[in-house]
């Protein structure tokens, strides 16, 4: 059986394809305006390192992330929340909490032994504690995503950032900058923030080991070290490119629909939606 | 198919409940009758009513910012009388011959200083002073400000408020509260005749209209929804929505497009408004308002003393709907709820019921937000 799974976040866009056991992924594309088109692109690129060439080749397809009910070829869709949830399930059973910082949103989650979603928060309204809040202040820092993840930067005595929105956290640096504070503890500073804010809402659904993080944010290395410190518990790696277990869930969530509907005589299968056309 | 396209008297009233000043105030008002405009639940009705007046429940219904009221509110005061507030500025409640605040919660409260303070032409303004713990020492004090309330309408418009017509409105008022819950007990069943956000709009249309039209519209409804066919989402996730001041239906609607169903709330524009009456008659009737107004019931989170009442009748409702999950919705800054929701959450967990919780601003922003979370708990509650 071979199944898809695309998440078309707010900033980019993954996709993978699950042949039996094999996870193939894709490669990150930013969105285009035009979140058909992007994921179409998406599920290209992975279907091309599948050696597929046409989606219709797909037995099922499930989509999720913000562009996710415009992705037509998909015969689903399923909320970020489950897909990070089972991914992460699926390629590290022993996960229990999941954190998942992405381009504009932040999100927490329990999993139960069997994968599915105990608990869940997502950070209200503004973009604070995210990717975005990274994006501002690599620009500011003129470091880039290199120098605020190395852990060459992580200081012992780290700069105070207070506010808790990007806008105001943005002229907080650049005051710290003009006072030649050392870039590590700005760095070192805004990771810390961003892991503070992560904390909170870890919190919520509480914190119960295997700890995890996905979503794009954490590639960035001082971000996880901060987090571990403010959480006392060791953020565990996961197997598989974090940035693409919402794709990873979706996929795994395919393949248990199209077993499903397999199971079932043909006759009572519910017909295709019209609107769930091809690439 | 909704509503709005089987029922001409569903359509009328989701007008109304869509635009502020509407066809009913303004033939109202060319009869010569005068409108009172209200905020908050509690306010007693049934004085405006006996004193020949149409009342109005002051909300936002079509604001699409606040930038005049800003300046009159802090930082940390919720938008839902801002917006109001924004639109009062504007003179879109011109229409509006008297004006009646309670002491409920500060926002509101300073809401009526703002009123006076931009200088506002509303000819009758008055503050009510309601308490702010529930209890039988109370009652005798709350009668009192009842007293000052009727006499001061009597003087300004000119009217004479006897027993007989308090009771009267009373009995009117009653047999809305009545008709309403008739219209809530009709989505217990598997697959309701009725929406939630189409419920949103018919219970603010009985708050911007005169009460005996609206009885006899909530009839007519009520007979066309006892034999109407459920709305075909037999099966969905069944939800209620439990917090602040709720007038617009396109949360319930965001909810809904998602393959959920809201068949009940605990909210002041809904369900939390009308679980009982007041009568039958006996007595004094300003004692029995001041008795519905601060004994033993699940008034709002501003109350002290009210919390285990508000929270069986979430329980209650839970059980008597076949709720499957609740969405707890705060707006930004509004204390009183979020506390309350604090305790809530934890309650509703002991008792096995999932709950969303989120905070919002009056016009729903990030909607994209809204809707993943929206969908992942009914992702997870109907597991
Ligand atoms: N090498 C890197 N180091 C640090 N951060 C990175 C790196 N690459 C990407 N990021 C961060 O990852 C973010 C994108 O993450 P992701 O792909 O999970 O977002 P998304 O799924 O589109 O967003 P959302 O889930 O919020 O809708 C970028 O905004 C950026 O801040
Ligand atoms: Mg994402």
């Amino acid at each position: 059986m071979i199944v898809g799974g695309v998440d078309i976040g707010s900033t980019t866009a993954k996709a993978v394809v699950l042949r039996g056991d094999e996870i193939i992924l894709g490669t990150i594309l930013r969105v285009t305006t035009k979140p058909e088109h992007t994921a179409n692109l998406a599920m290209e690129e992975a279907l091309k390192k599948a050696g597929l060439s046409s989606v219709q080749e797909l037995d099922y397809v499930v989509a999720t992330g913000y562009g996710r009910q415009k992705t037509t070829f998909a015969n689903e869709n399923i909320s970020e929340i489950s897909c990070h949830a089972r991914g992460a399930w699926h390629v590290c059973p022993s996960v229990r909490t999941i954190i998942d910082i992405g381009g504009q949103d932040c999100k927490s989650m329990s999993v139960t032994e069997k994968g599915t979603v105990a608990g869940f928060e997502m950070n209200d309204r503004c973009a604070a504690g995210t990717g975005r809040f990274f994006d501002v202040m690599a620009k500011v820092l003129t470091c880039g995503y290199d120098g605020i993840s190395s852990l060459q930067n992580v200081s012992e005595t780290p700069a105070h950032i207070t506010s808790q929105c990007s806008v105001f956290a943005e002229s907080e640096v650049i005051s710290l900058v003009n006072n030649d504070v050392p870039l590590a503890d700005i760095i070192t500073g805004i990771n810390l923030s961003v892991a503070g804010r992560a904390g909170g809402l870890l919190r919520r659904v509480g914190v119960k080991s295997d700890v995890v993080m996905t979503g794009g944010c954490s590639r960035n290395a001082g971000l996880i070290h901060a987090l571990e410190k403010a959480l006392g518990v060791p953020i565990l790696m996961l197997p598989v490119d974090p940035q693409f277990m919402g794709a990873v869930g979706a996929a795994v969530f395919a393949r248990d629909k199209a077993t499903a509907a397999k199971a079932v005589p043909v006759a009572t299968q519910p017909a295709k939606e019209a609107s769930h056309g091809t690439v | 198919m909704g509503l709005s396209e089987t029922s001409p008297t569903f359509r009328d009233l989701a007008r109304i409940a869509g635009t502020l000043r509407n066809p009913r105030v303004d033939s109202w008002k060319s009869g010569g009758g005068k409108v009172m405009g209200y905020y908050c639940s509690f306010i007693p009705e049934e004085i405006f009513v006996a004193a020949g007046l149409l009342p109005f429940r002051i909300r936002g219904t079509g604001s699409q910012g606040t930038e005049l009221a800003d300046q009159y509110y802090t930082q940390v005061s919720c938008t839902f009388p801002r917006h109001s507030f924004d639109q009062a500025l504007r003179g879109e409640f011109d229409f509006l011959d008297g004006l009646v605040v309670g002491t409920s919660c500060d926002t509101i409260r300073h809401t009526f200083d703002n009123w006076k303070h931009a200088g506002l032409k509303t000819p009758f303004t008055y503050l009510l002073h309601r308490p702010h713990v529930t209890g039988e020492l109370q009652v005798d004090y709350y009668r009192r400000q009842l007293e000052k309330l009727k006499s001061a309408v009597e003087e300004h418009f000119a009217a004479r408020i006897t027993d007989e017509k308090l009771w009267e409105a009373i009995e009117l008022c009653d047999e809305t509260r009545r008709l309403q819950q008739e219209l809530y007990a009709l989505r217990k069943v598997p697959n309701p005749a009725i929406t939630g956000s189409e419920t949103v709009a018919v219970m603010v249309a009985g708050a911007s209209m005169p009460k005996t039209d609206y009885n006899a519209a909530l009839r007519t409804l009520l007979a066309e929804l006892g034999t109407a066919p459920g709305g075909g989402k037999a099966g969905a996730a069944r939800l209620m929505i439990a917090g602040c001041a709720h007038d617009d239906p396109s949360l319930c609607a965001i909810v809904e497009a998602e393959g959920g169903i809201v068949v009940t709330d605990f909210t002041c524009f809904g369900g939390k408004v009308m679980l009982e009456s007041i009568g039958p008659r006996s007595g004094d009737p300003l004692l029995a308002l001041a008795r519905y107004g601060v004994l033993d019931r699940p008034f709002c989170p501003k109350i002290g003393g009210a919390h285990p009442m508000r929270k069986q009748a979430v329980l209650d409702m839970v059980r008597d709907f076949k709720v499957d999950g609740v969405i707890g919705q705060v707006l930004v800054s509004c204390d009183p709820w979020g506390g309350e929701m604090f305790l809530l959450k934890d309650e509703l967990k002991e008792a096995g019921i999932p709950m969303l919780k989120f905070e919002t601003d009056y016009l729903p922003s990030s909607v994209g937000q809204l809707t993943t979370r929206v969908q992942a708990f009914l992702e997870t509650v109907r597991r």
